[in-house]
């Protein structure tokens, strides 16, 4: 059926420069998992972090072909998978709790078999799928009040609340604002807005006080101020701006930032790829990959506008606002301007579950474009 | 029907679009705009800071210069000790300091403040240079544990061994006073010396020819940078020649030798000489240059221990107790400490007499025991009967000179000293020096707000009263009586060179001033102080050595007797009895050496003092034959004088 319909619009099937962004994202991606794992090699202890961008690979590989199949079956079918999802999604959540492997003080992975699996990189994608949904179903011509809005609060909010247990507010963060985009397309009433802005106001204090935890609190005051910490988050930042600066405007060149060659920089091929490539490219290098996934933002959005319905649009949002806040918060915490959050670099950050996650997203977005 | 709803909803997204499109934009141009700050703008401060991240700076050490004897034998001299030091931003705590720990055999108490001092730095700001600055774990670790800190130098990031040389004293408490000590530099000091390339844990001078000469003998340490190694596949010397700048290194400068005038086997014999006396001070110089021969103060203390050699524990040790010694051992009794001359000081009386001409050397006067002076009576040391002034000095007739200083004023007294350098500091230049004083009207007005009384001059032409002198000024004033007046700058150092032996700065004898004598007056003087050892009624003469060539005079020094809280009353009779004093030349027809002996509480000048000077003039008689024999053609290799 899709096949037909593709036939009938006579659409110019696989969309070019989405491909090319991404797969040049994937290459530099690699290259620069290499470097940086690239300092393990001569390590006893931790030498097989050195190979880690072979199942880099792996993954992508998998990603790759669950995004052909994701693009391949028309997005309108997806409207039914949503709920479904959505409730396996939250299942999955919750077993996190029970069977879940403790990483570094934040249980997210559940291992089945011999990979780990991670479920709310998995709930990023559901989660789009349902709130286009509810958008799709919910189409209003006069503007929107507060009311509107508590079936997609409602639905964000709690696998929200669940990643924040684990405790994981990156991965929350992302939830929150993926969604408050895809919602932020709608018309809202002015004075609704303004009631909306003023409750954020209250709640950020009583987040603070309630919902964070001590290292996520910690994080943020360091980030504040900078020159009391120097142990914990502030150092990890602190070395992050040196690689990046280091870097310069050309770069140390491939795999000769020292900043990375002598394990200065924590979590290199984790939270801060970023400061890799930019300790081994400069600011030309960075320029380029931000450019890269600037345009995959932008095109996201020039899909949604090309598509033919509220649901293929609020989908091509969605898939472009997870990228962008994504690269905006991994990005920005490197660089120092946003306080230390474990959110990742796409297809730059080693994770199975991320890189597949990203690959079926950009997938949909694929779908979209193709049928529009 | 679906197509057709949904195509007119999609108009509720579209005036969306381009702000979305704006603001992501503007997201980016944040993003690029920070990295154009930290790339370009800040570009080399972060680079500096990436290097610093990875290059180490080493230190090399110097080599103090060696002090030699002025025939060479070496006095203080050098002997390494390796010291651990640590940088709190590079080392790792987990392994590394563990590990230092039992390489070091750190006590838990050593462990627990320097492991406190190491977080503490570690918590600082990653930008405070305090994080990067080297803390001292341990000073003179054994030497397999350097082994082994060495061959592992690449894991242990943050712990530099460093050695340090230890000053070695060879001749231990032998001259320590004038040869000097080393310390450690403390913290106040360390803020302003820091400039000069000190740091923590670093010795300087404390006291002697060891601080006064400290710029000489320091030396200036060396550098050495290094990439510290952590996960790297390249080959080091290819990254060094990669990341680090010039100068890679830089060789240490060794610090000066100093070459004194000393000679270290006269202090040997004068410590002999002095045997079994408590506390006092000895003091040879070359009469002919105002070179400084021998100086000795007793009680000694061993130079090598307090300048660290066996510890800090050591050092705190010996310095509590050689502070709660009544006896005064850290005091250099020859520079820093004045005592009343005694009769020694009857020759200057006597010269003064002569030039102003009030007395006639060959007119008698009749001691009976003592000289009434207004409503006092002044005791003598006996009944000498008819003396004149040959006699009176032979004798040391305190009658003659009260009657003396009855007649003189007490400025010319104090005239008379100031010109043979009494009352005024030599300016050896290593100790704090003491002045001494010649009292003159004015100073008693001042001091006793009353009227000016005779007495005091009577008394000060005896040497006593208000009248002091250092060991090291008596000793001078009599070079210049021997050498017929002229008083030389006093010197210790005789040269500086290069650890290579090359002279680079010489000192030369200096004349500070000639007093106009008239020969003939002085040689009666001579003559007398040499019938002070020769004559049978000298009061030298029970201590002269047959053979020995001494000229001089005694002097039996009332103390005060005020006695210091500190002193235990048992020992107090030790406090107040007489101090005992020779000053004097040899040989006494072409005087080549002086020579003053000071025994503090030893009693008597002739039965205490004298037989130390002999014994000492004895042995440089000895040596001085030795060395001429040895340098005579056909001595064979025996010495290398």
């Amino acid at each position: 059926m899709a096949r037909d319909h593709i036939a009938a619009r006579g659409s110019p099937g696989i969309d070019m420069p989405l491909l090319l962004a991404v797969m040049a994202i994937i290459t530099l991606g690699l290259v620069n998992l290499y470097s940086a794992t690239s300092v393990y090699a001569d390590d006893a202890q931790r030498a097989q972090l050195a190979d880690i961008y072979v199942s880099q690979i792996y993954w992508i590989v998998v990603g790759t072909l669950l995004a052909i199949l994701v693009a391949s079956i028309d997005y309108r079918s997806f409207d039914r998978l949503a709920l479904v999802s959505y409730l396996g999604g939250l299942v999955a959540l919750g077993l996190v709790f029970v069977l879940a492997r403790n990483i570094r003080g934040a249980s997210r992975w559940i291992a089945i078999g011999s990979f780990n699996f991670q479920p709310s990189e998995f709930m990023k994608i559901v989660l789009i799928l349902v709130i286009a949904r509810y958008l799709h179903n919910d189409p209003k011509v006069e503007p929107r009040t507060l009311i509107d809005f508590a079936l997609p609060a409602l639905l964000v909010g709690v696998p929200a609340a669940f990643v924040m247990a684990q405790p994981d507010l990156g991965t929350a963060l992302i939830y929150l604002l993926t969604a408050g985009s895809m919602l932020a397309m709608t018309r809202i009433r002015r004075r609704s807005l303004l009631t909306l802005i003023a409750m954020l106001g209250v709640s950020i204090p009583l987040a603070w006080n309630f919902l964070l935890l001590r290292y996520q609190r910690d994080r943020i005051t360091s980030f504040l101020n900078p020159e009391n910490d120097n142990t914990g988050a502030g150092w990890h930042a602190f070395q992050a701006q040196t690689a990046i600066g280091n870097g310069q405007l050309f770069g140390e060149g491939f795999m000769q930032g020292t900043q990375n060659q002598f394990r200065l920089l924590p979590d290199q091929f984790s939270d801060f790829p970023f400061a890799v490539f930019c300790e081994d490219w400069g600011l030309s290098g960075a320029v380029v990959l931000l450019g890269l996934y600037c345009f995959a933002v932008i095109w996201a959005i020039h899909v949604a506008s090309q598509a033919k319905d509220r649901f293929g649009a609020a989908l091509a949002i969605g898939v472009g606002a997870n990228l962008f806040w994504h690269v905006i918060l991994n990005v920005g915490m490197a660089v120092g301007v946003l306080p230390v959050v474990g959110v990742t670099l796409p297809l730059f950050s080693y994770g199975g579950s991320s890189v597949v996650t990203m690959m079926v997203g950009l997938g949909i977005l694929m779908n979209v474009s193709m049928r529009r | 029907m679906r197509l057709f709803v949904q195509r007119s909803d999609v108009g509720e997204f579209r005036r969306r679009y381009r702000w979305m499109v704006l603001f992501v934009l503007a997201a980016f141009t944040v993003l690029v705009g920070r990295l154009v700050l930290l790339q370009v703008i800040e570009g080399d401060v972060h680079r500096a800071q990436a290097r610093r991240n990875i290059v180490r700076e080493g230190f090399l050490a110097t080599t103090r210069g060696v002090i030699r004897d002025s025939l060479g034998r070496v006095l203080a001299a050098n002997r390494p000790a390796y010291n651990v030091y640590v940088t709190p931003a590079r080392l790792d705590m987990e392994t590394a300091w563990p590990l230092l720990v039992r390489l070091a055999h750190l006590e838990d108490a050593e462990r627990a403040t320097v492991e406190q001092k190491i977080r503490e730095r570690r918590n600082l700001d990653p930008k405070d240079r305090r994080r990067q600055q080297q803390i001292l774990v341990k000073v003179d670790i054994d030497r397999d544990a350097v082994a082994y800190l060495e061959t592992h130098e690449r894991e242990l990031d943050g712990v530099e061994v460093a050695p340090s040389p230890v000053r070695y004293y060879p001749y231990g408490s032998l001259g320590a006073h004038v040869i000097g000590t080393m310390r450690e530099v403390n913290r106040e000091e360390l803020a302003w010396l820091g400039d000069r390339g000190y740091r923590a844990g670093d010795r300087t001078g404390a006291i002697g020819i060891e601080r006064r000469w400290e710029s000489y003998l320091r030396g200036q340490r060396g550098m050495r940078k290094i990439v510290r190694g952590a996960g790297r596949r390249v080959d080091p010397a290819q990254i060094e020649a990669k990341y680090l700048e010039e100068p890679r290194r830089v060789e240490p400068i060794p610090g000066r030798d100093i070459s004194l005038t000393l000679d270290i086997e006269l202090i040997e014999s004068m410590e002999r000489a002095m045997h079994g006396q408590l506390a006092g001070a000895a003091v040879a110089v070359d009469v002919r240059t105002g070179r400084l021969v021998a100086l000795i103060s007793k009680p000694s203390f061993d130079p090598n221990v307090v300048s660290g050699g066996q510890g800090i524990k050591a050092v705190s040790d010996a310095y509590t107790r050689l502070y709660a010694d009544p006896l005064k051992p850290t005091l250099d009794k020859t520079i820093s400490a004045a005592y009343p001359p005694g009769s020694t000081y009857k020759p200057f009386t006597a010269l003064a007499g002569l030039i102003d001409g009030l007395v006639d050397p060959h007119a008698e006067i009749d001691c009976h025991g003592g000289f009434e002076y207004g409503k006092r009576y002044f005791r003598c040391t006996g009944v000498h009967r008819h003396v004149n002034l040959h006699s009176a000095i032979v004798q040391s007739c305190n009658t003659y000179f009260y009657e003396l200083g009855s007649r003189i004023s007490i400025d010319r007294l104090a005239s008379i000293g100031l010109d043979f350098g009494f009352g005024v500091k030599t300016g050896i230049g290593v100790n704090p020096e003491a002045r001494g004083r010649m009292p003159t009207r004015g100073w008693y007005t001042r001091r006793y707000k009353e009227a000016f009384r005779g007495g005091f001059t009577v008394l000060s032409a005896i040497g006593q009263g208000a009248t002091t002198v250092t060991v090291l000024q008596l000793a001078l004033a009599y070079a210049a009586l021997a050498n017929g007046g002229t008083v030389y700058q006093p010197q210790v150092v005789r040269s500086i060179e290069t650890s290579d032996g090359t002279v680079v700065q010489e000192f030369p004898p200096r004349v500070k001033r000639i007093v106009d004598l008239n020969q003939t007056q002085l040689s009666l003087l001579k003559n007398a102080m040499q019938g002070v050892i020769t004559d049978k009624h000298g009061t030298g003469y029970g201590g002269r050595i047959p053979g020995v060539d001494l000229a001089g005079k005694t002097g039996t020094a009332q103390v005060s007797h005020v006695t210091p809280r500190s002193v235990d009353p048992n020992r107090e009779w030790y406090f107040n009895r007489d101090h005992a004093w020779f000053a004097g030349y040899s040989p006494a027809a072409s005087p080549e050496i002086a020579i003053v002996v000071l025994i503090e509480h030893g009693g008597g000048g002739g039965k205490n003092a004298v037989p130390v000077a002999m014994r000492v003039i004895r042995d440089w008689q000895k040596m001085k034959e030795d060395r001429l024999a040895a340098r005579a053609p056909g001595a064979g290799t025996k010495g290398n004088l």
